[in-house]
């Protein structure tokens, strides 16, 4: 994968969809004293933020015979124009954001095997929260399992039936053993 | 035991456990009758589990009390500092628990863990890691610099490249450039490392307690293959080494061919190395005259696991450094 430095568009937006979602302000507090920077491969641009000591080991090509693939802190994936966040920069936005959904123990298990949350395991949730918001998912002891998109809006979750959808898996922990087998 | 003894004793034991004939034979000439033996009924015996606790996200005592509270046993290992005998009896598999998936440990076996304790990286330091798949050395090595300085792990496998990242990513690891490529071409890489990690792709030959396939799966001619791909790269390993550097050559291999024989080939070819002393207390030393081959006597200071004698996996692990200056 070829590295390459963020144009400030592309860096704006990927700022905006963090941002959007978790708070303002958030992404420069995630970068913190980093630089971010792509792996490209293909339609894909692995974002990582890398310290600014390594910025001229890694702007040259990779040395010949040599392929990069991993490169410091990794932020997330840009496909085409969406971003996503990568599993490794959860620990740090959990710290950063108030948009948290914490789910009984019962729910941490299921939500690592990849399943949804229902109404049932949703032991605290921010009430002013909307629909489609995307939430970090902690367990009790609020260690971050990965994150959802809320299917309804906070303040209805008192009516809703105790089987009913609360949030939909977008990503979980668990993908580092499904990954693997 | 004259040759023909050895031959037809060899030849008795190789069927009775279902073994190559020329393994048992040098085994024999290695170790004797009865340490062979010894050998043979420890590989039938399960190796214990054992985790590395992953400071980068967790502190080690407090993993220690969620394992306890979920019943797993724990067990310290006494030379490693945040390596456990971990017993999940009764258990899903130890990669299933939640405290694994947040990475707060690392399923690792006690020679591999070993092996970077013996590296001994330091923080801010430039470490390279060859071979570096699936990621238990390279995120060690990460922990122990405290996440500073850099790891640049190279493997050349592209599938096991996605375990590699998988666990750096899961093990909370910052400090970590992964390359795919060929190591014996790090001289391309322009890099001066501090210290090098070697644990060389290998015959496997110490894994049959884990793997007994490999009691028939590989030839002579596989050990000389091997042999042949660990000396290139260990010898371009140390070519990059900087003065006063530090490298680990290490092999889950028990083939004197591609250990002592390698390294002895290696201080040769490279008189500005020398073996040192492995300041921790485990194994037994490494042979300076195996089969009866006067090999540099500095090779006694390199260590092994055996089964028979450690109940772990069979292993290899030699710390050199580069004379000269930082």
């Amino acid at each position: 994968m070829k590295p390459e430095l963020l144009d400030p568009i592309e860096w704006e937006t990927i700022i905006e969809a963090i941002d959007k979602e978790f708070g303002i302000g958030v992404t420069k507090k995630l970068l913190g004293k980093l630089t971010p920077m792509a792996l490209v491969h293909g339609n894909w641009r692995n974002i990582y933020l890398i310290p600014t000591s390594w910025m001229d080991m890694l702007f040259e090509e990779a040395p010949s015979g040599f392929d990069y693939h991993l490169v410091g802190k990794q932020l997330g994936v840009m496909t085409q124009d969406r971003f996503r966040l990568s599993l490794q920069i959860l620990p740090d936005l959990v710290k950063l954001t108030t948009k948290v959904l914490i789910v009984s123990k019962q729910g941490a298990e299921s939500f690592t095997y990849g399943r949804s949350i229902l109404k049932q395991s949703v032991l605290y949730m921010d009430f002013n929260l909307k629909r489609g918001q995307r939430v970090l998912v902690m367990d009790e002891d609020h260690f971050c399992l990965g994150i959802a998109a809320l299917s309804m809006d906070a303040s209805r979750l008192g009516r809703l039936g105790k089987d009913k959808l609360v949030g939909k898996n977008l990503v979980d922990i668990g993908w580092f053993i499904r990954r693997l087998g | 035991m004259s040759t023909k003894e050895l031959r037809q004793k060899a030849k008795t034991l190789a069927k009775e456990h279902e073994y190559q004939q020329y393994m048992i034979e040098r085994y024999l000439a290695l170790w004797g009758e009865e340490d062979t033996l010894r050998f043979l009924e420890a590989c039938e015996q399960p190796i214990r589990t054992s985790i590395r606790m992953n400071t980068l996200r967790m502190e080690s005592e407090k993993t220690v009390e969620r394992l306890q509270k979920k019943r797993i046993e724990l067990e310290k290992i006494p030379w490693l500092s945040n390596g456990y005998y971990a017993d999940f009896e009764g258990h899903s598999t130890p990669g299933a628990f939640l405290e694994h998936m947040l990475g707060f440990y690392y399923v690792q076996g006690v020679p591999s863990m070993t092996t970077v304790e013996v590296l001994d990286p330091q923080p801010d330091e430039t470490i390279l890691d060859l071979a570096a798949a699936p990621g238990g050395k390279t995120t060690h090595i990460a922990q122990q610099m405290h996440n500073s300085g850099i790891v640049v792990a190279v493997e050349m496998d592209r599938r096991r490249i996605s375990s590699l990242e998988s666990n750096i990513l899961r093990c909370g690891v910052t400090n970590a450039i992964v390359l795919r490529g060929d190591a014996k071409k790090v001289e391309r890489l322009n890099l001066e490392p501090d210290r090098i990690l070697l644990d060389a792709p290998c015959s496997g030959e110490g894994l049959i307690p884990l793997d007994p396939t490999r009691k028939t799966s590989k030839s002579m001619a596989d050990v000389r293959f091997c042999a042949t791909k660990e000396d290139e790269l260990l010898d371009a390993a140390v070519t990059v080494l900087a003065p006063g550097g530090t490298i680990v050559y290490a092999t889950c291999s028990i083939a004197p061919e591609e250990n002592e024989y390698i390294v002895d080939e290696i201080l040769k070819r490279h008189p500005d190395m020398k073996i040192v002393p492995i300041p921790l207390d485990f194994g037994t030393p490494g042979y300076s005259e195996p089969f009866g081959v006067s090999l540099d006597e500095s090779l006694k200071l390199s260590k092994r696991f055996l089964p028979h004698l450690h109940g772990t996996e069979g292993f290899f692990i030699c710390k050199m450094i580069k004379e000269g200056k930082a």
